[in-house]
């Protein structure tokens, strides 16, 4: 059984009276531990995607399984929930919430699910700051931390609570080609170490030349994949 | 629970703001204490005058003289009798007894002539239930069996009149034939209450009894009792003893001497109603507008949250969370703010010069200075009322926040 499963997944916008297809029918298995990259022009479909699969957004029509289960028509709740217990998100803008320190932002995450002991928790946030580099930055809040570790810490907060999937819109974006280089490189060892499931979109090839499947997106269609 | 956490740090965010906003309230909140000081201060010190020079603490009159009390009739006066007497002496709560009788009066200083009020008093017996006497500033307290008279201060100024001078009051025996009283002013008293200072001369009771042709009687008995927390148990008392006795009186607080003044304490309250909806509604708008422009400011951010999976009532229990922390900010603020003020006022009071002479244009019985009371209740009140105003105004907005569309909020469509 595939881990996330998209069939004939369609996506439209209203805009006044025009209806704005975003994604024309999609059809995509992901398996375990499959660190895919999403590529394609600007308004191509690749954050509609990203977006369905992190069950942000639902499908105007189509079918979306993850692990089996049918998330593509739930209820807001059921779908936070989803979310919160499978699913990992890391932004362009990394989104980290500025009045806590690096160590506080991964730990909101672990505590929306995990009841842990305070000591085993804060070891295993200790644990992944450490893995993406961060050791030593613990106490550091967002603006006193670079482009290139702030982002290492939403991925570190993506990860903790070991989700299923770890999505990433164009994480790289924000940064210079080195440093995104060095956070791609942190997902890939997180990949390896983890067996987590990466689907990160970007139009940067530099990047790409680190996914094991890339999916070519063209006007809201899958117009190409290779495997690597 | 994080988004306790949360909501506590991110007091921490647009301090300005979050800080003008606690001010805001802070400073409603002071003038409420304020005003509510300064009304329970006038309420005080209104009933303290009210009782001090004016009724006593209990009033013995003839039921029928009571109904038409304002118009200070010489008819259905009472005779207090040697056995009234000492069964009111015997009661052991009463601390003094007081005849009176009232009269119009017009006063004639040889010039010009204007109506007062006239009080005849046993000068004994009255210091034993009022305290005009300690408020002479000039002169000695009249004596019974001379045509002596004192009157306040002010009266005195307005007619020209200084001690030792003779004034005449023209006033109506009982049987409606004019009469003349002469006498020599011999005191004048400022007291707190300009009603009495203002309008009231005060003459020996037998001469007063033998110039209106009332014999013996009076118009009633003022009392004074120990402790005024008893005075409705010494009414109840009093009522059955002439009861028992078939003699046609009764007895009435102070509070049903001063319907006037109760009724303007009742309108206070509700004025002190309306200050409070004021503050509220500031503290309510303060709230709103302070979490709604976070909301905006966060939008990003509440997206983030919502992607990782937190549900809306905790997005909205951090906003309620720093939304309560603001209004328990303001109320401390607002609170000490208050201890600063009504610790002032009741120390130097509020000068009356400042509104442009004395209360008893307003029906009040307060001359001069109004002191601040300490209301601890109030400040307990409204440090709690800010804090739940805070957790109830912010909820509309909070939940408004936490509803948004994760993608649009994500990506700031």
């Amino acid at each position: 059984m595939s881990l996330l499963e998209l069939n004939k997944v369609k996506k439209s916008y209203q805009q006044g009276k025009i209806e704005i297809p975003a994604l024309r029918g999609i059809d995509l298995m992901v398996e375990p531990g499959e660190f895919t990259t999403i590529f394609g022009p600007s308004g191509s479909g690749k954050t509609t995607l990203l977006n369905m699969i992190g069950c942000l957004d639902t499908p105007t029509e189509g079918e979306i399984k993850l692990d089996g289960d049918r998330v593509s028509d739930l209820s807001r709740t059921k779908l936070a929930m989803v979310r919160r217990y499978n699913i990992g998100f890391i932004f362009q803008a990394y989104n980290l919430i500025p009045v806590l320190t690096a160590y506080e932002n991964v730990e909101f995450a672990i505590r929306l699910i995990h009841h842990l002991k305070e000591e085993e928790m804060k070891e295993k946030v200790l644990n992944i700051l450490e893995s993406v580099g961060l050791k030593g930055l613990e106490t550091r809040r967002p603006n006193e931390l670079s482009g290139g570790e702030k982002q290492r810490v939403a991925v570190a907060r993506a990860l903790v609570k070991e989700p299923k999937i770890v999505l990433a819109d164009e994480p790289t974006a924000n940064l210079d080609s080195k440093t995104g280089a060095d956070v791609i490189k942190i997902m890939v060892k997180m990949n390896q170490k983890l067996g987590t499931t990466f689907i990160f979109s970007t139009h940067d090839p530099q990047i790409m030349k680190y996914a094991n499947r890339l999916i070519n997106l063209k006007d809201g269609m899958i117009s190409g994949e290779e495997r690597r | 629970m994080f988004s306790i956490k949360l909501g506590l740090r991110n007091l921490t965010r647009q301090k300005r703001r979050n800080l003008i906003t606690a001010l805001i309230i802070a400073f409603a909140f002071f003038a409420y204490l304020f005003m509510d000081s300064l009304m329970e201060g006038m309420e005080e010190m209104s009933f303290k005058n009210i009782i001090n020079f004016d009724t006593g603490h209990i009033q013995i009159a003839n039921p029928d003289y009571w109904e038409e009390r304002e118009e200070l009739s010489l008819n259905n006066l009472l005779y207090l009798s040697p056995e009234v007497q000492k069964s009111l002496q015997d009661i052991e709560e009463i601390s003094g007894v007081s005849p009176e009788l009232k009269f119009t009066a017009t006063l004639n200083n040889g010039i010009d002539e204007m109506p007062v009020i006239g009080l005849g008093i046993d000068p004994e017996k009255y210091k034993n239930v009022f305290i005009t006497q300690d408020y002479l500033v000039s002169g000695t307290m009249i004596s019974l069996e001379s045509h002596q008279a004192i009157m306040g201060a002010s009266l005195a100024r307005l007619m020209d009149l200084k001690i030792n001078d003779h004034i005449t009051l023209l006033v109506r025996t009982k049987e409606e034939t004019f009469n003349a009283i002469d006498v020599e002013v011999v005191g004048l008293f400022r007291t707190p209450n300009p009603m009495i200072d203002g309008s009231t001369v005060f003459l020996p009771l037998d001469i007063v009894q033998q110039s209106l042709n009332v014999d013996e009687q009076i118009s009633l008995i003022s009392i004074r009792i120990n402790q005024e927390k008893e005075k409705n148990a010494v009414v109840e008392n009093l009522n059955r003893l002439f009861q028992e006795e078939n003699l046609k009186l009764e007895a009435y607080t102070w509070e049903e001497s001063a319907e006037t003044v109760i009724a303007l304490s009742v309108a206070k309250k509700g004025g002190a109603s309306v200050i409070l909806a004021v503050v509220l509604l500031i503290g309510i708008v303060g709230i709103i507008n302070n979490i709604i422009l976070s909301a905006l400011e966060r939008t990003e951010e509440i997206g983030m949250m919502k992607a990782l999976g937190m549900k809306e009532t905790e997005i909205v229990l951090a906003f309620m969370v720093e939304a309560v922390g603001i209004g328990m900010l303001g109320g401390i603020l607002g609170c000490l703010l208050g201890v600063l003020g009504v610790g002032w006022m009741s120390k130097y009071g509020f000068n009356l010069g400042y509104l442009g002479g004395d209360m008893s244009t307003y029906g009040i019985p307060i001359l001069d200075k109004i002191y601040g009371v300490w209301n601890f209740p109030a400040f307990v009140f409204l440090l709690f009322l800010g804090i739940v105003v805070a957790l109830f105004s912010s909820i509309a907005p909070a939940w408004w926040a936490a509803r948004k569309d994760p993608v649009k909020a994500i990506y700031h469509r």
